[in-house]
Order: structure tokens, then sequence, then C-alpha cells
């Protein structure tokens, strides 16, 4: 423990993503996210996902935009246990993140028929491919950024 | 480029010769054909496994997309990376080792088990973080512009993996370069 009582830094991985394939994540996330047309739920879903993750960028990042989108402050709060938020979420707004539950930890097996099912009776096929698409860009995202150690809120990636 | 689904032309099965004479379980139809009702997406994400595909082997690429696929258990994704995988010259001993390549490192050079190794980190990115010692392996072995290219390989496949997963994409019909 240094003087202050903090932590040393984490090593640093500097590895700069090549600008192609940077413009072409923003380019599925920007199609995805406009195909969804609900900026809060894309925030939302977003944000449980890098929590799952563990990516911190992903979340300052995510959890800024959702300030700036008017998201309630009780609502990010409460994301984390959303299953037992009482009335803080909708149906629809528990079926989304169920379902990014479900397509964030594939390791541990295969998205269930009833969380598939519960989504898809929230969203139309448009509306489900594109929250899909959503939560499989931030998986994305978060393994570009958390491998890569990226601090939260730096522009140097 | 046609449509995400190739035409099934009248075939009940997968097209792969099956030495089995009872007969096979059906073949289950796909949750959500996403593609066809996220266009744009769909383009975008071709254009990023291009961009993601620059300056890393294709054998190797191949070999971490097929890890991948294992670990998040995508069907459509490990019948079209192990097919393009002997497209590319690999070999069906390295491919099935793969899974066990833990106890399998001859099948392999120093520079493949250290993306395989990163490529299992960054893949069960829910159990934690991609471990210094994983990195600083594929650090060691990687250029910093190649080992970008590989995390981003690495991102990429497994974004197409809970696509494949969650639409429950059907395997056993992709043909090499159906997609290019």
């Amino acid at each position: 423990m240094t003087a202050t009582g903090t932590a040393a830094p984490a090593t640093a991985r500097s590895t700069h993503l090549d600008g192609a394939v940077r413009s072409a994540m923003r380019a599925v996330s920007a199609a995805a996210g406009r195909g969804l047309g609900d900026a809060a739920l894309a925030e939302l879903v977003q944000i449980r996902a890098s929590q799952l993750n563990h990516c911190a960028f992903c979340l300052h990042l995510h959890l800024g935009i959702a300030r700036q989108e008017g998201v309630d402050e009780r609502r990010l709060d409460l994301l984390a246990a959303w299953e037992e938020a009482g009335d803080v979420f909708d149906a629809r707004e528990r079926a989304a993140p169920a379902l990014t539950e479900a397509v964030t930890v594939l390791t541990e097996g295969f998205v269930p028929d009833a969380v598939y099912e519960e989504a898809a009776g929230h969203f139309d096929a448009d509306g489900l491919a594109h929250l899909l698409a959503l939560v499989a860009a931030v998986n994305g995202w978060n393994r570009l950024m958390a491998a890569r150690r990226i601090p939260p809120g730096s522009a140097d990636w | 480029m046609g449509s995400f689904f190739p035409s099934l032309g009248g075939m009940t099965t997968n097209e792969n010769t099956v030495p089995v004479s009872e007969p096979l379980a059906a073949e289950q139809s796909p949750r959500l054909e996403w593609a066809k009702h996220a266009p744009e997406v769909w383009k975008a994400m071709l254009r990023l496994e291009k961009a993601a595909a620059q300056g890393l082997d294709p054998k190797l690429s191949e070999l971490v997309k097929i890890r991948a696929s294992q670990l998040n258990h995508c069907a459509f994704c490990l019948d079209m990376h192990t097919k393009d995988a002997l497209a590319a010259g690999e070999s069906v001993e390295r491919i099935v080792q793969l899974a066990a390549w833990e106890e399998s490192r001859h099948f392999y050079t120093e520079k493949e088990l250290a993306a395989i190794e990163l490529t299992e980190a960054v893949t069960v990115l829910t159990d934690g973080f991609v471990p210094d010692e994983v990195y600083g392996r594929a650090a060691a072995h990687f250029g910093e512009a190649e080992l970008a290219q590989l995390i981003s390989a690495i991102a990429v496949i497994n974004t197409w993996n809970r696509f494949g997963v969650t639409c429950r994409l059907t395997p056993g019909h992709y043909r090499p370069g159906q997609y290019a």
C-alpha cells in the first residue's frame, strides 16, 4: 500500500485498435441503437452487460450517456438487482435485461426458451433483432476494452 | 450476397455424411432470422468481420474462432469455422484436439497457444479479468498491431456467437466462402 492508501495503478496494456475495426464496431452499435429506437433502454442493457463482463470503460461510458438521456438515478442504482427491484422496472424493462444476461453468460449454457419467449412477447421481430444486436455488440466492446484494460474515460484507445 | 440463410433446396437434414443407420433427430428451425430484421447491423457486422481479419493468419484466426465458439456453445459458428479451418488447410487432428489444447500442446506452436489462451480469458469475462500473465504471453508473441487484431477477432467472434446462439441458427449447411 502506498502512503496515500491507494493501490498502485494496474499495469498498462497499450494496444490501439485498428481504425477500421473501431469504425465498424461503432457502425454495428449505432445501427442496433437506431433500430431499437429506445435510447434509455439501450443504455440499461449495455450497462447490465458491462456489469456482468466487468468492463470499467464501458460502465463509465454508458452510465454517463444514461444520465445524459435523463434515466433516473434510482433505476441505474437498482439495475444490477432488477429482479428484486419491485416496480422500478416494468415488464418490458425486465424482459430486456433478462435477455441481456442470458446472451452475455453464454459460457454457462444456452439462452433459455422462457427468457427468449418473454422478450419476444415485448418486442416485435425487428425490435428483438436490434435489441440482440445491441447486446451482442456491447459484449464485443466489453472484450475490446477490458482485455486491453482501457481506463474509464480514456480517449486513447 | 444472398440471404443470410442458405437455401435448403429440399434437403431435410444437413449435407454432412453421417455414418449411422438409424434416423437422425429432427432439425430445429432458427428462432429468429435476425439479419433480415436488422439488415444495417448485418452489413456493419460483415464490414467488422473483414476489418478484424486484416493482418491475422487465417489458420490462427480459425483456431481462435473455433475455441471461442466451443466455449460459447455456438453450433452454427462451429459448423462454419471448422469448415473454414479445413478449407484454409488446417488438419482434422488440430481441430479435434483444440477443446483439450492444454493437454495437447505439442499439436500447436507457442504463438498459437498464446492466442488460444488469450481467447479463453477474453471469452469467459464474466468469471473475472484477463490475467496479466495471459496477456503478457500473447504480447510476447504478437506485435502491438497484430495483438490488437487478435483481440478484435476474439471480440468479433464473441459477438457473432451471441447472434448464433440466441437465434438458434441451424448448423450443418455452411459452405466455405458463402459470405465472402
